[in-house]
This record gives C-alpha cells, sequence and structure tokens, in this order.
C-alpha cells in the first residue's frame, strides 16, 4: 500500500515543531498537535470538525429528551427513542481517538497527508444528516398502499373532465293524513308529462310501536323507460324524505312504456305541533334521474383549460418585461464595457450585486411579497417571475457581452466607421443569437415557474392544483397537472427547435 | 508618401513598445516589417491608423500628420487606409457580402447604417471586389462557414471596399498554410501593382519576405535594427539575421528558404 503525501521541496519541508508522542499527548485538544507539527490548516479543520460534531451531538440529544433533566436520564431516554445517536457518539469518538493517531503521524512526517481521517469526518456528518433528515426508507415503503389510489386518480382523471348534464323526472300525487270525509282527489293526467296515481288518496302512518301504517298503491306513467325511480316524501311542513322498506330506500324500474307499479307502507316521521292540527296533506313523489343531451366538459375541465392559457400569458409577459429591463441593466453589469473609469465600474458593482442578491431570492418568495403589495392574481405571478427574469438575463446577457471577440470592433473601427456603425455591425450581430438563446431558455423557465406561482396566490393553473390538492380532489389536481405536463413538454420543443434555429 | 518621425509608443503598464522609431515609405511601396513577436509590429501598425494612440512622434501622410488627428478628421483619414489582421476579425455570423460591405461604413451616413442598408453604389462596389477576390460565389453564406483562406480573402475585399490608399496587414498570413500564404500575398501584390496602392505588411516567414517586398523593416525590441529591400535579404548574412531576431535564433535551411521558429509568445 503506498501511503498519501503531499509534495514539498526539501528545502521548504521543516519538521515538527514537537516530537510524534508529544502532539499525540498535544491533541487531546483535537487539532493543537497538528498545529504544533506545522499542519495548520490540518488542525483546524479537525479542531473545527470535531468541535462542530460535539455540538450538533449535545443539540440532538437535548432535543430527543427535552422532558429529561440529568446527564444519564437523557443519555438513556434519547438512545432509547433514537438509537442511531449512539452510533454518532461512538462515531465521534472513534473520531477523537484517530485524530490523536493522525497528530502523531503527521508530527513524525511532514510529507505524510493520509486522508482516512477526513473521510470518517465526512461518514459522521453524514450520520447526523440521517438523523436530522429523518430518513425512514420504511414509511417510503409502507405507505405505498395510499400513495397507488392517489396515484391512480392523478395519472387517469379524465372521468372528472366529462359532465353529463342530468335533469330529475318528478311526479307527485297528494295524500290525506289521516283519511277523513273529503279525500283529495286523483290528479289529473297530462299527456306526455309524468304521472302518479296512488290508492287510495289517504292513510294513516306508522306507529313509533312498529305498528305498520296504510299500504298504498302507487302506479306510475311516462317515465323513461328502463331508468329506476326513487319514491320520495314531502311532509306537511315541507321536508322530503326518501321512502324505505325493509331497510332499503324504495327503488323501482320503469319499464318498457316507461311505467310502474309498486306498494308502499306508509312511513314513521314525527312532524312538530306547529304544522298544523287535524288533517294534513302529505306528497308522496316518484322521481327519476336521467341524463339528457349529450355529455359536456366538465367545470373542472374549463378552469383547468381558462388558468392553463392565463399561465402561458403570465410567463409571456414575464419574459417580455423581463427583456426590456435587462437588455439596459445588462450593459451596465458587462465588466468590458463598464471598466474604463472607476465611476463606471463603481456602476458594474453596483449593478452586478444588486442582480446578484434578487437572483438568490426565488420567484416564489417575490409571489409573496408581491401577493402583499397588488392582491392575489395573475398580475402578482407576473411581478414575481419580472422580478427573477431581469436578474437572471442581465446576468445571461451580459455575460454575452462580455464575451463577444473584440477583433471586429477593432476591424470595423479601423474602417473609419464611427461608434454607432461600429456597435450596429460589430456588437450587435454578436450578442443577438446569444441573446435569443438565453430570452427563449428564461421563457421556458418561466412557463414552468408560472405553473406553480399559483400556490403562494400569483395566478394560473397553479392556484387550481393546490386548492384541489388540499381538498383531496385528486381527479381534478390530475387535470391540472396532465396540462401543465402538456403544456411544458409543448414548450420545451418549440423554444429548442427556436434556440436551434438561431444558435 | 508615408513619413514616420520619431514615434515612440510606451503603454500604460510601462512597456516600451516603439522606441524613437523614424522611416518613410514612398507611394507604391510594399512594406515589409519582420521581427520577433513582441517586437513591436502590431504596434506600428496600429499606431498608423491610430487604432492605438502614440505616445510621442509624428506620422505624416501625404502632409498630414495622422497622430494628431481627433474625432471626425481621424475617422475620414482612417478610410483611405485599409487594415487586414491576422485572425481576419470577420463578423463571423453575418454574411460575407455584408462583412465586405462594411469597409463602405465610412462612407455611409449614420442612419443608413442603423437600418443595415447600403446604397446601390456600395452593394455594386462590394460586388466587384468579391468577383475580384474569386469569392462571389460564398457572398451569402456565414463568414464562419467559409475556409481560413476565403476568410481572409473577405477580408482583403473588406480593404478594398474602402477605396484605400494604404493597406495595413498585421501578419495577414500567420494563420494560414504556405499555398494559402501565396495566394492572400499575391492578392495583395496585385492591389500593390495594379491600384497602386501602399502595402505595408509584417511577415514571419523570410521566403515570404524575398518573394514580395520591395523594401524590408527590422524592429527589435522596438527599434529599427535592419532597414533594406528585396535583394538585401537575399543577400542578409547570419550578423543582421541575428541583429533582427538575436543571438540564438538559428537560420533553418542555410536561409534564404529558411522560415523562422520563434515563440508563440503574446504579441505586443
Amino acid at each position: 500500500m503506498t501511503r498519501r503525501t503531499r509534495y514539498i521541496p526539501d528545502e521548504e519541508l521543516k519538521a515538527s515543531l514537537v516530537p510524534p508522542p508529544v502532539a499525540s499527548v498535544l491533541s487531546i485538544v483535537p487539532g493543537l498537535g497538528h498545529m504544533l507539527a506545522r499542519r495548520w490548516k490540518r488542525g483546524l479543520t479537525i479542531l473545527g470538525s470535531i468541535a462542530t460534531l460535539i455540538g450538533l451531538l449535545i443539540w440532538r440529544f437535548l432535543l430527543a429528551a427535552p422532558r429529561d433533566t440529568g446527564f444519564t436520564d437523557i443519555v438513556n431516554k434519547a438512545i432509547h427513542l433514537q438509537p442511531i445517536l449512539l452510533w454518532i457518539s461512538i462515531g465521534i469518538g472513534a473520531l477523537y481517538l484517530w485524530n490523536i493517531i493522525d497528530a502523531y503521524v503527521v508530527a513524525r512526517n511532514p510529507r505524510a497527508n493520509p486522508s482516512g481521517l477526513m473521510f470518517a469526518i465526512l461518514i459522521v456528518f453524514f450520520g447526523f444528516g440521517w438523523q436530522i433528515g429523518e430518513v425512514n426508507l420504511v414509511s417510503l415503503f409502507s405507505g405505498g398502499e395510499n400513495a397507488f389510489s392517489v396515484l391512480g386518480r392523478v395519472v387517469w382523471p379524465w372521468e372528472q373532465a366529462i359532465d353529463r348534464p342530468e335533469e330529475y323526472i318528478e311526479a307527485r300525487a297528494p295524500i290525506l293524513v289521516p283519511c277523513t270525509d273529503e279525500n283529495p282527489a286523483v290528479p289529473e293526467q297530462v299527456p306526455g308529462e309524468p304521472y302518479l296515481m296512488s290508492t287510495p288518496t289517504c292513510g294513516t302512518l306508522s306507529e313509533q310501536d312498529g305498528t305498520p301504517g296504510s299500504t298504498l298503491s302507487l302506479s306510475g306513467r311516462n317515465f323513461v323507460p328502463g331508468e329506476e325511480v326513487s319514491i320520495l316524501w314531502e311532509d306537511p311542513i315541507g321536508n322530503e324524505f326518501r321512502q324505505r322498506q325493509e331497510g332499503a330506500y324504495v327503488v323501482v324500474p320503469a319499464d318498457e312504456n316507461g311505467e310502474f307499479e309498486v306498494d308502499i307502507i306508509m312511513p314513521y316521521r314525527l312532524i312538530p305541533p306547529s304544522a298544523g292540527e287535524g288533517a294534513l296533506l302529505w306528497n308522496v313523489r316518484a322521481q327519476q334521474v336521467a341524463a339528457i343531451g349529450d355529455p359536456v366538459a366538465s367545470i373542472e375541465l374549463k378552469l383547468a383549460i381558462e388558468k392553463i392559457i392565463e399561465t402561458i400569458f403570465i410567463g409571456m409577459m414575464a419574459t417580455f418585461f423581463g427583456i426590456i429591463f435587462a437588455i439596459p441593466f445588462s450593459f451596465l453589469a458587462a465588466k468590458n464595457l463598464m471598466s474604463a473609469s472607476p465611476i463606471t465600474l463603481g456602476i458594474y458593482y453596483i449593478a452586478r450585486t444588486i442582480m446578484n442578491i434578487v437572483r438568490s431570492i426565488e420567484s416564489l418568495v417575490w409571489a409573496i411579497i408581491f401577493v402583499t403589495v397588488v392582491g392575489l392574481g395573475p398580475f402578482a405571478g407576473i411581478l414575481a417571475l419580472t422580478i427573477h427574469t431581469i436578474a437572471a438575463l442581465t446576468k445571461l446577457y451580459s455575460e454575452a457581452i462580455e464575451s463577444i471577440d473584440p477583433g471586429p470592433i477593432e476591424a470595423i473601427h479601423a474602417t473609419g466607421a464611427n461608434w454607432v456603425q461600429t456597435v450596429m455591425f460589430a456588437v450587435i450581430p454578436q450578442i443577438i443569437p446569444p441573446f435569443v438563446s438565453f430570452t427563449i431558455y428564461r421563457w421556458d423557465i418561466n412557463i414552468r415557474m408560472s405553473t406553480i406561482i399559483g400556490f403562494v396566490g400569483g395566478g394560473g393553473i397553479g392556484f387550481l392544483l393546490s386548492q384541489w390538492i388540499r381538498l383531496l380532489d385528486y381527479r381534478s389536481a390530475g387535470i391540472a397537472v396532465w396540462f401543465i405536463a402538456i403544456t411544458v413538454a409543448i414548450l420545451d420543443n418549440v423554444s429548442a427547435n427556436i434556440r436551434e434555429r438561431f444558435v | 508618401m508615408l513619413e514616420v518621425r520619431h514615434l515612440t509608443k510606451v503603454y500604460d503598464d510601462g512597456t516600451v513598445a516603439l522606441k524613437d522609431i523614424s522611416f518613410t515609405v514612398p507611394d507604391g511601396e510594399f512594406l515589409v516589417v519582420i521581427g520577433l513577436s513582441g517586437s513591436g509590429k502590431s504596434t506600428l501598425l496600429r499606431c498608423i491608423n491610430r487604432l492605438i494612440d502614440p505616445t510621442e512622434g509624428e506620422i505624416l501622410w501625404n502632409g498630414v500628420d495622422l497622430a494628431q488627428l481627433k474625432g471626425e478628421d481621424l475617422r475620414k483619414s482612417r478610410r483611405h487606409i485599409g487594415m487586414i489582421f491576422q485572425h481576419f476579425n470577420l463578423v463571423r455570423r453575418s454574411p460575407v457580402l455584408t462583412n465586405v460591405l462594411s469597409g463602405r461604413l465610412g462612407y455611409s451616413p449614420t442612419w443608413r447604417s442603423l437600418l443595415h442598408r447600403f446604397s446601390k453604389a456600395d452593394m455594386d462596389e462590394a460586388w466587384k471586389a468579391l468577383e475580384r477576390l474569386g469569392i462571389e460565389n460564398q457572398a451569402y453564406k456565414r463568414a464562419d462557414e467559409l475556409s481560413g483562406g476565403q476568410q481572409q480573402r473577405v477580408g482583403v475585399a473588406r480593404a478594398l471596399m474602402q477605396e484605400p490608399e494604404m493597406i495595413l496587414a498585421d501578419e495577414p498570413v500567420a494563420s494560414l498554410d504556405p499555398v494559402l500564404a501565396h495566394s492572400i500575398l499575391q492578392y495583395l501584390e496585385m492591389l500593390n501593382q495594379e491600384d497602386v496602392i501602399t502595402v505595408i505588411c509584417s511577415l514571419h516567414y523570410l521566403d515570404l519576405v524575398q518573394r514580395y517586398s520591395t523594401s524590408v523593416l527590422g524592429l527589435r525590441q522596438g527599434e529599427i535594427v535592419y532597414r533594406g529591400d528585396r535583394s538585401d535579404i537575399q543577400a542578409m548574412t547570419d550578423e543582421e539575421f541575428k541583429e533582427i531576431y538575436g543571438e540564438e535564433a538559428e537560420r533553418v535551411g542555410g536561409g534564404l528558404q529558411g522560415e523562422l521558429q520563434h515563440d508563440a509568445g503574446g504579441e505586443v
């Protein structure tokens, strides 16, 4: 095995300040031995790493056992709840011992550069990453069943995209409770209209003790053949309820002529005294739900289409405004144009700094800020994307300007062309292709961003998507996801095509 | 006639590129400037058309001191001085025709340039120049689609569009193979002889110098160390050679046909 060493010319080689065993002993303070062996960087790295790891360890122990006091209680509880903390503690202990050995090695040989300790430090940091990140591979697989039903609806949501308009076909017959001398007449039959007849037209309700009420023979005509008819009641104060018999709702199919016959026992029902005294008029109703006409686009589908169009335009407007501002800014942020005098160089640094700060804040954050300024809606989204686009395009444009070839500028200048002519013939032809390319690239990003800017109220389809996900309406959410995917795919292709043509 | 008097150029970083140089170039001469990379050849050529401002000295051309010109006057004088570059310096993405026409910008009004347009007469001139250099078939191609030799011919055509009285050529064939080098220099020779255009050209290869120059100027560290004509070059002694190219230089192949090996160091 070859030992890792670093190259130092002999004349620069300096021995350790202390003998190797002393360096080892001094490494009781991690890294101190290394520093005295003239290995400053290594020593500081070890000291910093081990101190950070111990700090993290204390923090995680306290966090895992917040209600315990006393060293042993905390340690026992935390290790009980989070066994990985034990392994990390052992790892840190091992690092500490390794640090002492390492100090001996580097103090003995100034050229020695073993990398094992550095790897070990990294591994312990990854252990913390695992614990702090609450990585739990079991939950990833155990939650699968729930995910599949949701995923199924998202992947194929199109049932939700179609609506069949429906219509209630209904007929009613009045029933007097209880019977009197003047019972209601059988309703008149209008040709073509659905019709319900009850025999008799009066009766008594079932009692609470189970005594059955009167039996009514219902017959209906002019209903939609083959479709089911449900029987409902309307009590004297206008409340509706469905007829139940033997624990199930009464449903009868209409025959091929659109007729049906069914016997029902009058239900048990309390009505308030305010309904009146004596005989009261009830209604029995026969109702069909029938689809009429052709299937039409559902409201969800319409909304999704509306919003995806809005989304595309948000992206377009943001790109457009972005270009308008980014072009002048990019000249201010191009070093080759701005390094002529200290003043312009100052402007260059200011422009660069502002753009870097703006660019480092995500569009979603800008959207939240602008929602508070202009309110919910697409305009907030446009502003947020515009700000980010200006910063990003300024950087890309200015780099394009910085990388132009000075040769043609010199050549055109030498022909006796003036400044404007030089810009027109030597600068612009060089920057147009990268500008077009970067602009389309940014447009692409903006369309993609505009699909999620709605999550924070910036308009577009993201708003619908977040709503539907929160309502657990995964079918509708699936429609939105499909639209986003299709739009992004198409625009990806279009932009790739345009870019190819220009570059 | 071009008359350079006591020309000195000191760059901002203190580098002395030219030290008190004086020489004259009669009209119609083919002057070749030789010397190592960094000896001041490029600086000398660029001082003449003022791409670089000289620190001191006079550059008298037809009685006008180019070193003193400013603004519009400088622009007007530049129109009559064509320049050809080692790396062609074409606008790579523009068509050949546009590159050639851009030699005409000094004569075009600015408003027309803003629209990227040229007059009918300029267009005719451009086609004539393209035909003269044998690249009329390439007119609508992008400049970077052409081979190196063709690109340099575009560079020559662009210079020709200026109706120049003088052409400055800064190592015009250093990026080309020997056959193309001859071809480009033959075009320059043609312009020199047919149109009586003064050519000042820097070259590295002594066989090319012998073949094309009517007069030779050797530079070393910003000073003139050699002056002669074509016959003088053929009779150049080893001492003179070393005077130009330094003590360590060696003439390859016994001398005359030799190509000089030199460091590809940065140009000044």
